[in-house]
């Protein structure tokens, strides 16, 4: 018995000394002795991640050689909670892969660095950028993220559903070789494209507002502004809004509430094969370009109707080679065409990073012009530069690329509402949706009582805002 | 206290100061700073932004918060019937499984096995169950030519999670048939001798007896369904229009999704505050229903 306490003792003192040896540490081994290591980490994962990937490669190999820079890329899940818990524990990485939701919301909190001057050093202006996904990177007059990806919302539609419907189509006086210019063109549309089983359930939609991604932005298409750009003060309750929010209610109307419900339940997950559209369940839908990569990953026949894809071709030859194609999504206010919503991510220099001039060095290179359309060419999304080459334009994997990039530059392209409490506002109406969708609401009250709701927690943010002025803690 | 007495004092404490470190700074630090927190506005960006001392301000405004209200009536709504159809499940299988039969082991094993399964895999599982189309329920229903109802719509989503929680009863199952074996059988044989039937033994002998043992499993099932969250989250991620929102999901979405840390914390401490209550009342109504010994 008395060999056992030596042995314990021996072997609790062999597992202290492994870990002393090689338990956590900050691992600098990848980056070559007098380099600068980056840590970089992004939300992506899959071939999105890869395509990152390959950037930062390049990046370690050309300009990162040159200045003596190593970025250590991480894919993260949960990426902006372990941001924010880095960023508080004092240990954030350099740079981090965020979603725009989260500029305002985390430059209203400190926990981003702003990066006018940096940007400014490195001749990345305002001028340089589409307007739009500038105004998004932007809060309270400062910069305070880049764009990595981009994402332009446009109208995507099916054109062999379309051809089968031609006749009744035409019999209402619509075209089926283009897409709808009108909402109400658009609704007309919709209704044609819609199919009943004999049980009088739906087999297929034309559209639904509620399958969307983007219900919280549809104001924007109503002539809404859904919040105050200088202020971020919420303006749900704005007539624009109230039209949007009924014409959400009006889709559940026609379809029937608890037909529509049914229908919606059955449709499978965006990312496979069962997503509806794929499927042909849903005709028309809102999407960014990064749907030709799902519509190759997962329904290739899609893109292949005459002969296989090939990038090469002419794009008029290459479109025709889709069974889907896209469009703008129809405005409901006339005059206001070519609107848009512009999603993006972004990337910050997160508050206490240890290298952020480092860091902002690798941003800037994913800005110039050459790596990003390489980046958004991998990911299959357009680009955030006012400048883009014709090749880019041509050889894009999304045949329509041309379309997103029109209407990001437009004159009406919207991106997040830059406000502090963006993400109450977005759960606000996402909940708003489904109401006056499920219930006999009035959504006139319905935006009522959300704005009413909003307000009261966009005036406590304020007033928290003016009495942490007052006493100086920021 | 002797020398000896000393040393090994110190050298108990020695032993357990693990855990007496991690309980410290993982647990009882964390729940001191989430009580201060709870009296400001802060959202983990310290030192940067600081907390901000606002008083009673994030308690006023929640009792003003219709989500809050909505949350927590759900949350009752769900315990109400989640709460009574777990105890009595489990505890009608433990009788039931308590009995010697032939298979007695398998049929156990079989009760138990759903409890093994992952929260998020059963989640799954149950959503396609439940769902209108493609369901097992809807298309048994079909084949009896009833009228198959949404599940998982908002009329029905509410009870329909409250049925699936009865799908995990295996862990309280087998704290009840513990708990039987304890039942001493002399108190049943003379029950029996003295001409008590099956029930009557059962609600005379088997339940006074077996009474720890519930009140036991009641105090963790109020726990238990107060602080429901994976699978839900999961199945309906709080709707439709928030019909499935419960207490910890809107605590969760304040804390993570809208950084609103000292808000979460007020309403976290509301939690506990609840909890306590209803705990408290359990252990005030145990001393007339609960038997030790």
């Amino acid at each position: 018995m008395r060999i056992i306490k030596p042995v314990v003792y021996a072997l609790l003192g062999l597992t202290a000394g492994i870990f002393l040896v090689l338990g956590s540490r900050q691992n600098k081994s990848d980056a070559p002795a007098g380099f600068t290591m980056v840590e970089y980490w992004e939300k992506w994962n899959g071939p999105e991640f890869l395509g990152m990937k390959a950037i930062v490669d390049d990046f370690n190999n050309t300009v990162g050689r040159e200045k003596k820079i190593f970025v250590r890329y991480m894919s993260m899940s949960e990426i902006d909670r372990k941001t924010l818990m880095s960023v508080a524990a004092g240990v954030p990485p350099d740079i981090a892969g965020i979603w725009d939701q989260q500029v305002a919301q985390y430059a209203a909190i400190g926990a981003a660095e702003p990066l006018d001057d940096l940007a400014k050093a490195h001749g990345i202006t305002k001028d340089y950028y589409l307007p739009v996904f500038w105004d998004g990177c932007s809060y309270h007059g400062h910069l305070y993220a880049l764009v990595s990806t981009p994402g332009t919302v446009a109208l995507i539609y099916n054109k062999q559903i379309y051809e089968e419907c031609s006749g009744a189509l035409r019999a209402a006086g619509l075209d089926p070789d283009r897409t709808p210019r009108t909402l109400e063109e658009f609704d007309r549309y919709s209704e044609i494209l819609d199919k009943r089983g004999a049980d009088g359930n739906i087999e297929r939609a034309g559209y639904i507002p509620l399958q969307s991604w983007y219900v919280p932005q549809l104001g924007y298409w109503f002539g809404a502004e859904i919040a105050d750009q200088a202020t971020g003060r919420p303006e749900l309750d704005s007539p624009e809004m109230v039209r949007a929010f009924t014409w959400v209610q009006g889709y559940a109307k026609r379809l029937g509430e608890r037909s529509l419900n049914d229908f919606k339940n059955s449709l499978g997950n965006f990312d496979s094969p069962q997503n509806p559209f794929l499927e042909g369940k849903e005709v028309m839908d809102q999407q960014g370009p990064w749907m030709a990569n799902y519509i190759r990953n997962n329904k290739p026949e899609f893109s292949e109707v005459l002969v296989p894809l090939d990038r090469q071709w002419e794009l008029k030859d290459r479109r025709a080679n889709c069974v889907w194609g896209v469009g703008p999504f129809p405005s409901a206010v006339a005059g206001k065409e070519m609107v848009s919503y512009n999603s993006f991510d972004g990337l910050i220099i997160p508050t206490g990073a240890r290298h952020p001039k480092e860091a902002f060095e690798f941003i800037a290179y994913v800005n110039r012009q050459d790596v990003s359309e390489k980046l958004n060419i991998l990911h299959c999304k357009n680009c955030q530069l006012r400048h883009v080459s014709a090749d880019f334009l041509a050889h894009h994997p999304n045949p329509y690329i041309a379309i997103f990039q029109e209407l990001a530059a437009g004159p009406n392209a919207h991106c997040v509402p830059v406000s502090p409490i963006w993400a109450e506002m977005y759960q606000e109406m996402i909940d708003t949706s489904q109401a006056v969708s499920l219930e006999p609401v009035d959504p006139a009250e319905a935006m009522h009582k959300a704005q009413a709701r909003m307000m009261e927690r966009y005036e406590r943010v304020n007033r928290i805002e003016q009495e942490r002025e007052r006493l100086g803690i920021n | 206290m002797t020398s000896e007495e000393r040393r090994n004092f110190f050298k108990g404490m020695a032993f357990i100061s693990p855990w007496i470190i991690g309980f410290a700074v993982f647990t009882a630090v964390p729940i001191g700073l989430s009580f201060y927190y709870g009296f400001c506005d802060f959202a983990l960006t310290a030192p940067r932004r600081a907390p901000l001392w606002i008083g009673l301000d994030n308690y006023q405004q929640l009792f003003h918060d219709v989500v809050f209200w909505k949350a927590l009536r759900n949350t009752v709504y769900y315990a109400s019937m989640a709460l009574p159809a777990g105890m009595l499940v489990s505890l009608g299988l433990a009788l039931m499984l308590n009995a010697r039969i032939r298979g007695q082991t398998v049929y156990r094993a079989i009760i138990f096995l759903p409890s093994l399964v992952p929260a998020f895999a059963s989640a799954m599982i149950w959503m396609w169950m439940f769902n209108p189309s493609m369901g097992v329920f809807n298309m048994l229903l079909g084949k009896l030519h009833v009228a198959p109802p949404d599940w998982l719509g908002e009329r029905l989503a509410m009870p329909s999670l409250a049925f699936m929680s009865v799908w995990g009863v295996g862990n309280t199952v087998v704290i009840y048939l513990a708990g039987l074996q304890d039942v001493p059988r002399e108190l049943l044989e003379a029950a029996e001798i003295d001409g008590a039937g099956t029930w009557r033994r059962m609600f005379s002998v088997t339940l006074p007896m077996l009474s720890p043992v519930i009140f036991f499993n009641l105090i963790m099932a109020i726990i238990g369904t107060f602080s429901i969250l994976t699978v839900p989250y999961i199945i309906t991620s709080g709707g439709p229009n928030k019909a499935t929102y419960f207490y910890t999901m809107y605590n969760y979405d304040e804390a993570f999704k809208y950084l609103n840390m000292g808000y979460a914390s007020a309403l976290a401490w509301i939690q506990l505050a609840i909890t306590m209550v209803l705990t408290g009342l359990a252990f005030w109504s145990a001393k007339k229903w609960v038997h030790y010994g």
